[in-house]
C-alpha cells in the first residue's frame, strides 16, 4: 500500500468470487457479499451483507450493503466484479488492487501449502471414491452426486467438477447429463475439492472396460506431456515454456493442431483460493513461476484418437523444482 | 458451483412459457423504445437468463442479448466445444464466442445498427463490464421487468417441495454424525434428485446457521437448505425433532 500511495483498500467478495476477500479474512461466508476494509496502519473493518455472516464472525452487518461502500477507498481488490452501483457509492473511482492483491496470493505461505496439501489428499481419495463407484449403466449426474457427497462428508467446503463420457465424439467436459455409461467410455473428470478457502486440483480419465487402441496410445502422448512440465516446472521457468512443453510433445506425433482454443482451453493454471487462478500456462503468458506457487499441469485437449481426455497433477514449486501433491497413480484408470 | 444435473425439461416447462417471456421483454423494449435488451449472467447471478432463455452459465460468464425483432444472442465466455450442449438445453440457436464480452456485444450493435440498448438491472452490472459500456457510442438505459408467471411459481413450489420431503426423510439420520457426515449424505440425496446447486448451513444451539465446520450433531439441531432446481431456488429450513 505504501508502494502504491493507498490510505487504504477493499477486498470485496461475493457468494462467485470470495477469493478477494478472503485472501485477507479467510472466513467462508455464505451471504451474498462480504467487505474488508484495510487501512495503511493495519486496522482492518468488516462488513456482511447477510445476517448469520454478521452473528458468526461478530462482524458489522449491513443489509444495504451499498452503504459498505460509503467513504470510498485508494484501491479495490475485486473491483473488476463488483456491481457498479457498489462502485458508484464509493465516490471517487478507486483504484484496482485486484492484480497486485493477486500477485500477494500467488506466492503461497506454509500454512497455505498446508490447506492445499489436505485438498490434494482430498482430491486422491474423491478419485478414488469416482473410480470405485463409476459402473455401466450408472448416470453421469448420479456419479457426480456419490463423489460430491464423499468429498463434503470428507470436509470439502466446495468443490468444482465437471466430467465427461463417451467416445471420439466427446469434445469437452461440462456438468453431468444423464447419459449412462457404456462399455469402451472414456470417463473424464476434473475434481477440484476446497478445504479451508483454498482448492486443489486431480484430472484422470477412466475408461469402462478394455480400453481401444486410440485410448491408449492417446493417454501415452498425455503422459508424456504432462510429464514434460512436471520436469521442467520450477522457479525462473515462464508459464509459457510449461505450456511448450506439453505442446511440443503433441506436436511431436503430429498433434499440434488440438493444442489451440479450437480443441482447448489452458495447459494449467495456479490454484489458491480461486480454482483457476492466474497466470495461466498457456504459450503466450511470460509469467516467470516463482518458488512457493502452486499450480497444476494439465495437457487436457480432445484427440481423435480418444476424443477429449484429461491428466493432471497439482505441483508445488520448491526451490530447485517442483513436489507433485497429488499421490493418485499417473495412469489411465480402467474398470 | 454448478455440477449437478442441467437440463430442459420441456414437459415441466414448454417452448410455449419461452415464448411468452421473451415477449413480455420486446413489449418492455417496445415499450421504451429500445432496439435491444442486454442481461449479464454468470455462475452466481443466472436467474434472470436462465428465466429468459434457460441459460445457466455452469462457469464464466455471459451476456445474453435479446433483440426486439429478432431471436435471443448468447455471448459467451465459455468454449466453442459446448456449444451443441447449450443450445440442447437452451433457447439460443446463435452462440457467438466472447472471451471480451464487452468488445463482442458492441462488435453485435454494430452490426445491428444499435445506438442504445436496454439492460436489465443496469446498476447491477460489473464494473469491468459498465465501464466499458459507459465509455462506448452506445447509450444504456436500466429496464426492469416482473419475473414472475405461473410456471415460475410452479417450479419454485417443486424445488420447495424437493427441499421438503428429502429434508424431512434424512434429518433423523443425522443425529449423531458431525455435519459435514451429514452435508454428505444431503449432497448425494438432493443431486441424486436432481439439484443443479446446493447450499447447506447447519444451527446446533442458539447459533447462527453456518456451513458445516465438524460440529457434532446432536438430537436437536436444524438444517438451512438453498435448492436450485432447473434454476429455480427454494430455501427451507426444518429442524430436529421434526
Amino acid at each position: 500500500m505504501a508502494e502504491r500511495g493507498w490510505d487504504s483498500i477493499l477486498l470485496y467478495g461475493n457468494a462467485w468470487r470470495k477469493d478477494p476477500f478472503r485472501s485477507l479474512v479467510n472466513f467462508n461466508f455464505s451471504g451474498d457479499h462480504a467487505l474488508a476494509r484495510l487501512s495503511r496502519s493495519g486496522e482492518i473493518h468488516v462488513t456482511f451483507s447477510d445476517p448469520w455472516d454478521s452473528e458468526i464472525a461478530r462482524a458489522k452487518l449491513e443489509p444495504d450493503f451499498v452503504k459498505a461502500f460509503a467513504g470510498g477507498a485508494s484501491a479495490i481488490a475485486g473491483l473488476d466484479f463488483m456491481e457498479e452501483r457498489f462502485v458508484e457509492a464509493c465516490g471517487a473511482l478507486p483504484a484496482s488492487a485486484t492484480a497486485d492483491v493477486e500477485e500477494l496470493r500467488r506466492v503461497k505461505t506454509a500454512e497455505e501449502i498446508g490447506y492445499i496439501k489436505q485438498a490434494c489428499d482430498l482430491a486422491d481419495r474423491g478419485y478414488q471414491r469416482f473410480a470405485e463407484v463409476a459402473e455401466h449403466g450408472m448416470r453421469e449426474f448420479e456419479l457426480v452426486a456419490e463423489v460430491e457427497g464423499f468429498l463434503k462428508e470428507n470436509g470439502a467446503e466446495d468443490n468444482f467438477m465437471l466430467i465427461a463420457s463417451g467416445g471420439t465424439e466427446v469434445v469437452g467436459m461440462k456438468p453431468p447429463t444423464d447419459r449412462k455409461l457404456q462399455k469402451g467410455d472414456s470417463i473424464t473428470t476434473e475434481l477440484t475439492p476446497q478445504v479451508n478457502g483454498y482448492y486443489a486440483q486431480i484430472c484422470r480419465t477412466l475408461v469402462l472396460g478394455e480400453p481401444s487402441p486410440g485410448q491408449l496410445q492417446s493417454f501415452a502422448i498425455f503422459s508424456e506431456a504432462q510429464q514434460a512440465a512436471e520436469d521442467l516446472i520450477k522457479p525462473g521457468i515462464t508459464a509459457a515454456a510449461a505450456a511448450r512443453a506439453q505442446n511440443d510433445v503433441f506436436r511431436k506425433y503430429g498433434y499440434g493442431d488440438y493444442t489451440g482454443s479450437k480443441y482447448t482451453r489452458v495447459r494449467g493454471h495456479c490454484l489458491g483460493l480461486y480454482p483457476d487462478e492466474t497466470p495461466h500456462i498457456l504459450e503466450d503468458v511470460d509469467y516467470v513461476l516463482k518458488q512457493d506457487m502452486v499450480v497444476i499441469a494439465h495437457p487436457n485437449t480432445y484427440l481423435p484418437l480418444s476424443g477429449y481426455m484429461v491428466f493432471g497433477d497439482t505441483l508445488l514449486i520448491t526451490d530447485s523444482g517442483n513436489t507433485r501433491l497429488n499421490k493418485t497413480a499417473k495412469k489411465l484408470f480402467i474398470k | 458451483m454448478k455440477r449437478g444435473l442441467i437440463i430442459w425439461n420441456r414437459t415441466e416447462l414448454p417452448i410455449s412459457v419461452f415464448d411468452a417471456r421473451l415477449a413480455k421483454a420486446r413489449s418492455a423494449l417496445a415499450e421504451h423504445d429500445l432496439p435491444a435488451l442486454l442481461i449479464y449472467s454468470d455462475v452466481w447471478r443466472s436467474n434472470e437468463g436462465r428465466h429468459l432463455t434457460n441459460y445457466m452459465p455452469y462457469w464464466n460468464r455471459s451476456l445474453i442479448v435479446l433483440p426486439r425483432e429478432q431471436a435471443p444472442v448468447l455471448l459467451c465466455g465459455l468454449s466453442p466445444r459446448v456449444y451443441p450442449w447449450i443450445k440442447s438445453v437452451t433457447v439460443f440457436e446463435e452462440i457467438r464466442p466472447a472471451s471480451k464480452l464487452v468488445p463482442t456485444l458492441l462488435q453485435l450493435c454494430s452490426e445491428r445498427g444499435w445506438t442504445k440498448l436496454g439492460v436489465l438491472d443496469l446498476p447491477r452490472l460489473p464494473h469491468e463490464i459498465s465501464l466499458p459500456l459507459q465509455a462506448s457510442d452506445v447509450r444504456t438505459s436500466d429496464v426492469k421487468l416482473d419475473l414472475t408467471d405461473d410456471a415460475e411459481m410452479a417450479m419454485l413450489r417443486r424445488a420447495e417441495q424437493m427441499a421438503r420431503e428429502i429434508l424431512a426423510a434424512e434429518l433423523p439420520n443425522g443425529a449423531g454424525l458431525t455435519d459435514y457426515q451429514f452435508a454428505g449424505r444431503l449432497e448425494r440425496a438432493f443431486r441424486r434428485a436432481g439439484a443443479e446447486d446446493l447450499v447447506l448451513l447447519f444451527r446446533t444451539g442458539n447459533a447462527a446457521p453456518r456451513p458445516a465446520h465438524g460440529a457434532m450433531l446432536g438430537d436437536k439441531y436444524s438444517v438451512a437448505v438453498a435448492l436450485e432446481y432447473r434454476g429455480h431456488w427454494a430455501r427451507v429450513m426444518q429442524g430436529l425433532p421434526l
